[in-house]
C-alpha cells in the first residue's frame, strides 16, 4: 500500500512539475498562430487585472524585454530600471539581457513562435530582418523626433520606421597618439601610406597591429570595414548584385582586396593572435606593445579602463582608391512588438529613454559611445573625439548598416570569417576561402 | 504427486483469481511508476525527435511560417557539405581520443587509489572537483591558461614550450582533448573505484595461490569482475564526446577558423545563427541515428564481455 502511494504522488509531482514548466505561456505551431501573445509576464499582468492597455491610470505593469547587448551595454539595464521608478513608478521592467553576437537571433527565432517580448532591443540591421515579418510595431514620431534624422534611414522599411536608434558606434583604426608624434608617422590615407607605417614598425620592432582572431567575429567586424570602403562605397547594391548572380567574390577584385586585408593585419600582428583575447589585445595596445587596432568604438571602454590617460586616435583604413571614410554603427536601437497590448506603457519606457537627458548622458558616458538623440552629448573625455568630428565635417562617415543590411551576420558574415581564419591559418586556399562565400549566398540576406 | 490432489477445484480457482488480480496489481504499480518518465520522455525527447525529421524534410528557417516540403534535399545536401564532413571528423576524432584516454587514465587512477596509498580520500575529491565545474568554465579556464598562465611560466622558467594549443588547427585538439579529461577523469575514476571495490578479495588471493603476478591478476581478475564498469565508462564517454558543445563555446568558439567545430556546434550554428533551421535538423538527426548505432554496438559488444566474465 505505501508503495502505491509513494508512487502516485510521484508520479503526481513530476506531471504537476511538468505541467508548471509547460505552462507559463500560450505556445502556438507558427508565429501567426500565436502574435497575440506576449509572453510570460504581460500574461501575468493580464491575470492579475493589471493590464496596462490603458495606461493613463497609475495601474501596474511589467513589460518584457529582450535586449542584445554588446560588451560595452552590460549594465545599461540598472540605469534605465532607476530613470524609469522616478518618471512612471508603475511601469517594471522584465529584462532579459543575451549577448548580441550570440544569442540575440536565436531568441528572437524562439519568441516568434512563441510570441515576443514587449521590448527588443537590438542593432539597426535587425529591423531589416524582422520588419517585414510584421512582428515590429511602427516607432511614434513623437520619440523618433527626439533622435537625429540620419538614424532613421535604415531601421525605415517601406517608408516606416520600427527601430529607434540610441546611440552609435565608430569603426576604423585605433592609433596610439603618442607613438606616432614619437616616431613621426602621418596618419596614413592610401594603402602606401600605411604600408611605410607598417615597414617603420617592423623595423623598429613594435608590433603595427593589436589583434585578437581567437574572437572569429572581430576578423567578421573588420572585413565589413573593408568591404564598406573598398566595395559598397563604389557600389552601394554589391550585395543585392551578389544575391542576383552578377558579381561575386570569387570574380570580384575589390572583394577580393577586402579580404587580402586580413592577411595584411594577419602578417603584422601578434603571433598569438589566434589565442589572444579582446581584453589582453586591449591592454597590449595600451601599454605600448602595438601602434594600430583595427577595432570599434566597443574598445574604447578598455582602453579608458585600462588607463584613463591613453591618448588614442581614429582613422578609416585606408582603401585602393585613398578616399576610405570612417564606419558609423548604429548600435542600441529599441524595437517593440506589433502585438504588445501595452503599447501606452511601451511609449512611457521609449519617453523616459529618449526624454530623460541625464539618463542617456549617464548611458553613453558608461558604453562610451556617440548619441544619436538630439541635444545629448555625453560628458567623458573621448581621445578620439577630435578625429571624429574632422572626418565628419568632411562627410567622410558612411553606415555600415548599409553593407550589414545586404550581407547579413549570422550565418553569411560569421561564417565567411571562419573561412578567412583557416585561410589566414593556411588550412585552406584563398580561392576555397571565396568560393565558400560564394556556395553561402543564399543565407546573404535575412529574407 | 499433483496439486489437485490436494486442493479442490474451488481453491485452485481461488489461487488463480488471486494470483491474477496480484498481477493485475503489480502491473499497475509498474504503470505508475514508468508513467511519469514515459510522458516526459515522449514530451521531451520522442516528440522533439519526430518534429525534428519533419522539419529535416523542409526548407524552414526557423521563424516564418512557411516550411516547405524539399523531401530529402538536406539529406543530399549533407553529402556534399565538406563544413559538415569536417564537424563530424573533429568529433570522431575528439570522441577516440576522449575515450581512450579517460578510460585508460581513469582506470589507472582508481587502482592506484584502490591499492591502499595515504590520503586516499584527498585525492579522490581533488580528481573528482573538476567534474563539478560547468564545461563552460573549464573551457574558460584552459582558454586563459594556454593563453596567459602557462606562457607567464614559460617566460619565469626560460623554457620555450608551445603552449598556444587553441591558436592553431594542429594543437587545438590536443588542446581541447586536456581540458576535457581535465574535467572528466576524476568522475569515471569514481565509478572504477567503485567497480574495483566490490572484486571480492578471494579472487585476489586464489589467482595469487595459483602463481598469478600482479600484471596477470590485473589483466585476469581485475579486468573482466571490472566489465560492468568499464561498459558504462565507455559508452558515456563516447556518446558524452559526440555531443560535446559548451566546451568548445568558451574555448575556442570552433576555431581557429573551423577547426574545432563538433558537429552539435554546427548544427546549432547552421540552424540558429544561419536560419537554415529545416537543414540543421537534417544535421541533428544524423546525429541522433549515430549516437543510437554507437551506443547499441557497444552495449552488444561490451555486454558479452560481461556474461563471458
Amino acid at each position: 500500500m505505501k508503495k502505491k502511494v509513494v508512487s502516485v504522488l510521484l508520479a503526481a509531482v513530476m506531471v504537476m512539475g511538468m505541467a508548471a514548466g509547460c505552462g507559463s505561456g500560450d505556445s502556438g505551431d507558427t508565429a501567426a498562430d500565436t502574435q497575440n501573445d506576449n509572453g510570460a509576464e504581460s500574461s501575468e499582468s493580464d491575470a492579475d487585472g493589471e493590464s496596462a492597455g490603458d495606461t493613463s491610470s497609475s495601474e501596474k505593469v511589467t513589460l518584457s524585454v529582450l535586449a542584445g547587448q554588446s560588451t560595452t551595454d552590460a549594465g545599461i539595464e540598472e540605469f534605465i530600471d532607476e530613470a524609469l521608478a522616478e518618471q512612471y513608478p508603475e511601469i517594471t521592467l522584465e529584462w532579459e539581457c543575451v549577448d548580441w553576437g550570440n544569442d540575440f537571433q536565436p531568441k528572437m527565432q524562439q519568441y516568434m513562435q512563441s510570441g515576443l517580448p514587449d521590448i527588443m532591443i537590438g542593432k539597426a540591421q535587425d529591423v531589416a530582418t524582422y520588419a517585414p515579418k510584421g512582428v515590429l510595431a511602427e516607432i511614434d514620431s513623437t520619440y523618433l523626433d527626439r533622435g537625429l534624422d540620419a538614424a532613421r534611414e535604415n531601421v525605415t522599411v517601406d517608408g516606416k520606421t520600427y527601430g529607434l536608434v540610441y546611440n552609435a558606434l565608430y569603426q576604423g583604426v585605433y592609433y596610439n597618439k603618442q607613438m606616432f608624434k614619437d616616431n613621426g608617422w602621418e596618419v596614413p590615407e592610401t594603402q602606401e601610406d600605411l604600408q611605410k607605417i607598417i615597414d617603420d614598425c617592423n623595423a623598429k620592432g613594435i608590433t603595427p597591429f593589436a589583434s585578437h582572431m581567437v574572437d572569429t567575429w572581430s576578423i567578421g567586424n573588420v572585413t565589413m570595414q573593408f568591404m564598406m570602403n573598398d566595395v559598397f562605397n563604389k557600389d552601394a547594391e554589391w550585395g543585392d548584385k551578389f544575391r542576383n548572380g552578377e558579381v561575386s567574390f570569387s570574380d570580384s577584385k575589390e572583394a577580393q582586396t577586402a579580404y587580402q586585408y586580413n592577411k595584411l593585419i594577419y602578417d603584422n600582428t601578434f603571433p598569438e593572435t589566434f589565442s589572444t583575447e579582446q581584453t589582453d589585445c586591449d591592454a597590449k595596445m595600451v601599454q605600448g606593445e602595438a601602434a594600430m587596432k583595427v577595432s570599434g568604438s566597443w574598445s574604447i571602454q578598455n582602453f579608458l579602463d585600462i588607463d584613463e590617460n591613453f591618448e588614442f586616435g581614429i582613422f578609416p583604413f585606408p582603401n585602393q582608391t585613398g578616399d576610405s571614410k570612417l564606419i558609423f554603427e548604429p548600435n542600441i536601437t529599441i524595437m517593440t512588438s506589433a502585438q504588445s497590448e501595452h503599447q501606452d506603457a511601451i511609449n512611457k519606457v521609449l519617453d523616459v529613454l529618449t526624454g530623460n537627458k541625464d539618463l542617456a548622458v549617464q548611458i553613453l558616458d558608461y558604453t562610451k559611445t556617440a548619441s544619436m538623440l538630439k541635444d545629448v552629448t555625453p560628458t567623458f573625455t573621448n581621445p578620439s573625439q577630435e578625429d571624429i568630428d574632422k572626418y565628419a565635417a568632411d562627410g567622410r562617415i558612411v553606415d555600415v548598416t548599409l553593407g550589414n543590411n545586404q550581407l547579413v551576420w549570422g550565418g553569411f558574415q560569421e561564417e565567411n570569417a571562419k573561412d578567412i581564419a583557416a585561410w589566414l591559418q593556411g588550412d585552406e586556399t584563398f580561392e576555397d576561402c571565396l568560393k565558400a562565400s560564394d556556395d553561402r549566398v543564399e543565407a546573404s540576406s535575412a529574407n | 504427486m499433483q496439486v489437485s490432489s490436494l486442493f479442490t477445484g474451488k481453491d485452485v480457482c481461488i489461487m488463480k483469481k488471486r494470483a491474477c488480480s496480484m498481477e493485475t496489481r503489480m502491473a499497475r504499480q509498474y504503470l505508475c511508476l514508468v508513467l511519469p518518465g514515459f510522458i516526459i520522455f515522449t514530451i521531451g525527447l520522442i516528440i522533439p525527435l519526430l518534429l525534428a525529421f519533419r522539419y529535416s524534410l523542409t526548407s524552414w528557417d526557423g521563424m516564418t511560417v512557411e516550411k516547405t516540403f524539399v523531401g530529402l534535399k538536406n539529406y543530399i545536401e549533407l553529402f556534399k557539405d565538406s563544413d559538415f564532413r569536417n564537424a563530424w571528423w573533429f568529433t570522431v576524432k575528439f570522441t577516440v581520443g576522449n575515450t581512450i584516454i579517460q578510460n585508460v587514465v581513469a582506470l589507472l587512477f582508481a587502482v592506484a587509489l584502490d591499492s591502499g596509498i595515504k590520503a586516499q580520500k584527498l585525492y579522490r575529491t581533488v580528481f573528482f572537483i573538476p567534474c563539478l565545474i560547468s564545461a563552460v568554465i573549464v573551457g574558460f579556464i584552459w582558454l586563459k591558461m594556454f593563453s596567459n598562465v602557462l606562457p607567464a611560466i614559460n617566460d619565469l622558467l626560460g623554457t620555450n614550450f608551445n603552449f598556444l594549443l587553441f591558436g592553431e588547427k594542429s594543437t587545438v585538439l590536443r588542446g581541447l582533448l586536456i581540458a576535457n579529461n581535465w574535467q572528466w577523469i576524476g568522475y569515471w575514476m569514481l565509478i572504477y573505484l567503485a567497480g574495483l571495490q566490490s572484486v571480492p578479495a578471494e579472487l585476489y588471493e586464489a589467482a595469487k595461490i595459483d602463481g598469478a603476478g600482479t600484471i596477470k591478476r590485473f589483466f585476469n581478475v581485475t579486468i573482466p569482475m571490472l566489465a560492468p564498469s568499464i561498459t558504462i565508462c565507455v559508452v558515456g564517454i563516447t556518446t558524452g564526446s559526440l555531443k560535446v558543445y559548451d566546451l568548445l563555446v568558451s574555448s575556442t568558439k570552433g576555431g581557429p577558423g573551423r577547426a574545432s567545430t563538433s558537429i552539435i556546434y554546427q548544427t546549432y550554428t547552421t540552424a540558429i545563427n544561419g536560419r537554415q533551421y529545416g537543414y540543421g535538423c537534417a544535421m541533428s538527426v544524423t546525429l541522433v541515428v549515430v549516437l543510437l548505432l554507437v551506443a547499441l554496438v557497444q552495449v552488444k559488444s561490451l555486454k558479452s564481455r560481461e556474461v563471458q566474465a
